[in-house]
């Protein structure tokens, strides 16, 4: 179990020296795609917001700013790491006319789906 | 290959009760050395308590001026208001039992100034000072950096050298020297002890019942202190946000073109409850923030001390206390002093004389970490929030980049030269005096809100001209 434990470090520590010196990691497409979510059924993304790693404020300012800029009906997906930024969406959501449709927990982020009300 | 897979799976509940264990561990080894440890414990465990709460309800202060601005969501203002109001009541009624350790802290324009530097700070570092020590406990070490930062900040305001004395008035050096403090404390020398020595002293803390004059009753002393000082502007404050920030949404959510009295009423209710995690962990830290009052109060009283040194002294640990043989003891949720004496500790270790000052060598010591009650609660809301944080597989380390390093240690600066200013943070300036009855928090507050402002509109600045730069949003 400790040498499990001292792989985990390890590769961490590499991680993270790559995230530092290089380009941090390939985003996920930013593409607009359809996708199925749960208890909602098939829906187009327009908009991936990558805010992996982001500190508050910047996932809320980065969506409102994307919100903007979509049509009406247009639904986005934010993907974040950031547990405060998660609990403030569905409030968020509210100011800014849009819908909270659903949060989906990932292992080690949350992906949350907002569309623009007319 | 049967064991790896248990790891996998359960190595968030294992890491969580390690923890649990070890502090539990750590309480009885420190009672059989000396049962007056229970002292320290108490701060231990509350810190424990609130690091608890402020990781289930995501519970930042900072978030609670910012997000006002930044993206008009007043989730956290609210669950702030909460706590106060919670936090108030237990107060007053702890009051009455007279086991309040509370202090009022003196009214001056220092607090507006120093506020308004903390408030921009907090945009920068994502998180107040209670907020970077819990979510250091999520594995961000973004907060750990910034806890840094304010740590030896602080302590280089308050030992500083005499670089600045020319920008204090002249007043201040003549209205120090007549305090007649000892000569050790070169109260003359120093930015920061001409501050206190010569300005801060001559000002006087206060209650609001006090201030009306009403005093000879305790019971209507309180009822003053806790519902015109806390209770009231809550409420005046509860109904401005419905208005500003919630009443729009709800009423096209409604669909009704004219609300009634009751409608408005449900609306407020529906705001309140419109983050759970976030109104239960109102709750919950201003019931325990007033019984850590109470625990504490009654243990000085217990021990017939009124200051944890006396006790220190007794168990004959002398090293680190002040030259009056105290050391910093709220006896209440503080955050920031607690950590100006660990970047303290560490310089004086570093061979630099941090004891010729007020802040230190009169009045809350540099004693060692291991002793450091108040310090202590600032490492329990670390563990606390870790142990939550776990459980619920929300723990992750979160490695800094440049630019969020930056920001962390400029901000944190910023935050421990405007906690030193104004006397405290968002905790030990706002929330722990106002539910007390002294109303100079409410100034803290009014200068941290156009702080946060100011802060927001250079982040949003900063965030526009970098997006245009890298002209996409992959971040």
């Amino acid at each position: 179990m400790l040498g499990e434990m001292g792989n985990l470090i390890r590769e961490r520590c590499v991680n993270w020296l790559g995230y530092l010196f290089k380009r941090p990691r390939e985003p996920r497409s930013l593409m607009a795609h359809e996708e199925i979510l749960p208890g909602i059924g098939p829906v187009r993304v327009a908009y991936v917001i990558d805010c992996m790693g982001a500190m508050c404020p910047r996932p809320q300012l980065l969506t409102m700013k994307i919100l903007a800029m979509v049509d009406a009906g247009e639904v986005i997906e934010v993907v974040t790491d950031n547990p405060a930024a998660v609990e403030t969406f569905p409030s968020l959501a509210d100011t800014l006319v849009c819908s909270h449709l659903l949060t989906i927990r990932e292992s080690d982020c949350w992906r949350l789906y907002l569309r623009k009300e007319a | 290959m049967q064991s790896a897979s248990w790891f996998e799976l359960n190595r968030h509940r294992l890491y969580s009760a390690m923890i649990v264990v070890a502090v539990t561990l750590g309480s009885l080894w420190a009672l059989s050395i000396d049962n007056r440890f229970l002292y320290l414990l108490v701060y231990v465990w509350f810190g424990l308590i609130y690091g608890l709460f402020l990781q289930y309800g995501r519970f930042c202060m900072a978030a609670a001026v910012r997000d006002l601005f930044a993206v008009k969501v007043p989730r956290m203002a609210v669950g702030m208001m909460i706590a106060v109001a919670l936090y108030a009541i237990v107060a007053g009624l702890v009051t009455l039992t007279g086991h309040s350790t509370f202090h009022p802290n003196v009214l001056g324009w220092h607090i507006l100034i120093g506020a308004f530097i903390f408030g921009f700070g907090i945009v920068f570092t994502g998180g107040c000072a209670s907020g970077s020590l819990y979510k250091a406990g999520e594995g961000n070490l973004n907060s750990a950096l910034v806890i840094f930062a304010i740590s030896f900040s602080q302590a280089m305001v308050v030992a500083g050298g005499s670089w600045f004395d020319g920008l204090t008035p002249a007043g201040w050096a003549e209205s120090a020297l007549a305090k007649d403090m000892p000569a050790e404390l070169s109260v003359t020398r120093g930015w920061f002890d001409l501050f206190t020595a010569g300005y801060v002293w001559n000002l006087k803390g206060t209650t609001l019942a006090e201030i009306m004059g009403v005093t000879e009753s305790p019971v209507t002393a309180v009822l003053i202190n806790t519902f015109l000082n806390a209770v009231l502007p809550v409420l005046v404050l509860l109904v401005g946000l419905y208005v500003y920030y919630f009443r729009k949404g709800y009423v096209r959510r409604l669909g009704k073109s004219s609300l009634t009295l009751g409608d408005e009423l449900a609306g407020i209710w529906n705001m309140c409850t419109s983050s759970k995690n976030t109104a239960l962990a109102g709750v919950g830290l201003g019931i325990f923030a007033g019984l850590h009052m109470y625990v504490t109060g009654a243990l000085r009283a217990h021990y017939e001390i009124f200051n944890f040194g006396e006790l220190l002294t007794a168990m004959g640990y002398t090293n680190g206390l002040s030259i009056q043989d105290t050391v910093f003891d709220p006896g209440y949720w503080y955050i920031t002093t607690q950590e100006a004496q660990w970047g303290g500790w560490v310089m004086e270790r570093l061979g630099i004389d941090m004891m010729d000052n007020i802040f230190f060598g009169l009045d809350n010591g540099l004693p060692n970490p291991l002793l450091n009650a108040p310090g202590f609660m600032s490492i329990g809301i670390i563990l606390g929030a870790a142990i939550l944080a776990l459980l619920r597989r929300e723990f992750k380390w979160k490695m800094p980049t440049w630019e969020t390093a930056f920001f962390a240690i400029a901000g944190g600066i910023l935050m421990g030269i405007g906690a030193r200013l104004a006397m405290g943070c968002n905790i030990g300036a706002f929330f722990a005096t106002v539910t007390n009855g002294d109303p100079s928090g409410w100034i803290f507050l009014l200068g941290m809100v156009l702080g946060g402002l100011a802060g927001v509109k250079v982040f949003t600045k900063w965030m526009d001209w970098k997006l245009s730069r890298e002209d996409s949003f992959g971040l």
